[in-house]
């Protein structure tokens, strides 16, 4: 991801959360974490913006104004998932009124628009500490690596 | 306050900023980050799956390797830590780690042996969970712990039932 190696400016959007991760990000914001040495900047449209900031399970309420946000956004653009809720679904994965995570959306880009996945980076969490999501903003920044990668065990 | 006692403050108070991903973070004492599966003590019961709110975890049987799964999901996870409350071998251990962020998905996945049925051959359980419930009862019911729940059943009433002019 090294177009992203200079200043990202973020949109962030909330589809449906419960608010701890947008306060979350707001501590990443303040001087104590200060997220702005990174050259990271809220900005008030996804026109500016070149990477979006999505929490919350994604509900079907909000699904076309993801899209809107996604599709406003200028190439090459990223996106960050706050939160277990849009990582994988957390607790709402099967619920009637969400989509249950980013894949699905994804899945719902590639069949409805053809448009194809975004980078994106997950930070899961409920809420993330803001170190959580400063670590998932420096891994798109390509300044740390993935600590984790799928384990398969075998026991008698 | 005038402009030069605000000045004042700022020098005494100093650099507050953290220098995060460059320096070791400190988290409290209590914070629940991601749980630690022990694959050496895991007997496959599911109790974990059977709590777990977002299913995280899963239990499944793969009848056709023989094997029973016990899959993580850390990106559905709430780190609400009651899998490992309620794990009877301790295997599970609520760590303090929270740099969980990724671009792959990342799954923990434990595969057990199932242990088949002596009767009827239907896998029904893991090794390690009969040998631990064997540990339990101890002596006394060693030939029924070995059936499925079915076989176990009709093999008590069988016990029951004397037949009277034929065959049960």
């Amino acid at each position: 991801m090294s177009v992203y190696r200079r200043s990202i400016w973020v949109f962030h959007l909330n589809t449906g959360s419960c608010n701890a991760c947008d306060i979350e990000i707001l501590d990443v914001l303040t001087p104590y974490h200060d997220v702005e040495r990174f050259g990271i900047k809220l900005v008030a449209s996804p026109r500016h913006a070149d990477a979006l900031l999505l929490t919350g399970p994604i509900t079907k309420e909000s699904l076309p104004k993801v899209i809107d946000a996604l599709l406003a956004v200028p190439e090459p653009k990223l996106v960050i998932a706050i939160g277990s809720c849009t990582c994988g679904g957390g607790i709402w994965y099967d619920t009637y009124s969400t989509l249950g995570g980013l894949n699905e959306l994804y899945r719902v880009l590639k069949e409805e628009y053809g448009i194809p996945e975004p980078p994106t980076v997950k930070v899961p969490g409920c809420p993330p500490r803001p170190e959580a999501i400063i670590y998932g903003v420096a891994l798109a920044l390509g300044i740390v690596k993935q600590k984790y990668s799928t384990t398969k065990v075998r026991v008698e | 306050m005038s402009r030069l006692s605000w000045i004042k403050k700022a020098l005494e108070v100093g650099v507050v900023t953290r220098k995060y991903p460059f320096e070791h973070a400190e988290v409290p004492e209590g914070s629940r980050g991601l749980p630690e599966f022990d694959s050496s003590k895991c007997i496959g019961c599911s109790a974990c799956a059977n709590v777990c709110t977002p299913d995280a975890i899963r239990v499944v049987d793969d009848l056709n390797e023989g094997v029973r799964r016990v899959e993580y999901f850390v990106g559905r996870c709430i780190f609400c830590g009651r899998c490992a409350e309620v794990c009877p071998v301790s295997a599970i251990r609520i760590t303090k780690e929270f740099e969980l962020a990724y671009k792959d998905e990342v799954r923990f996945i434990i595969e057990l042996k199932l242990v088949k049925c002596s009767n009827c051959g239907k896998p029904f359980t893991t090794t390690r969970h009969l040998n631990h419930v064997l540990g339990k009862v101890g002596e006394g019911l060693p030939e029924l712990m070995t059936l499925c729940p079915d076989c176990r059943r009709k093999s008590t009433v069988n016990s029951f039932i004397t037949p009277v002019g034929g065959t049960v």
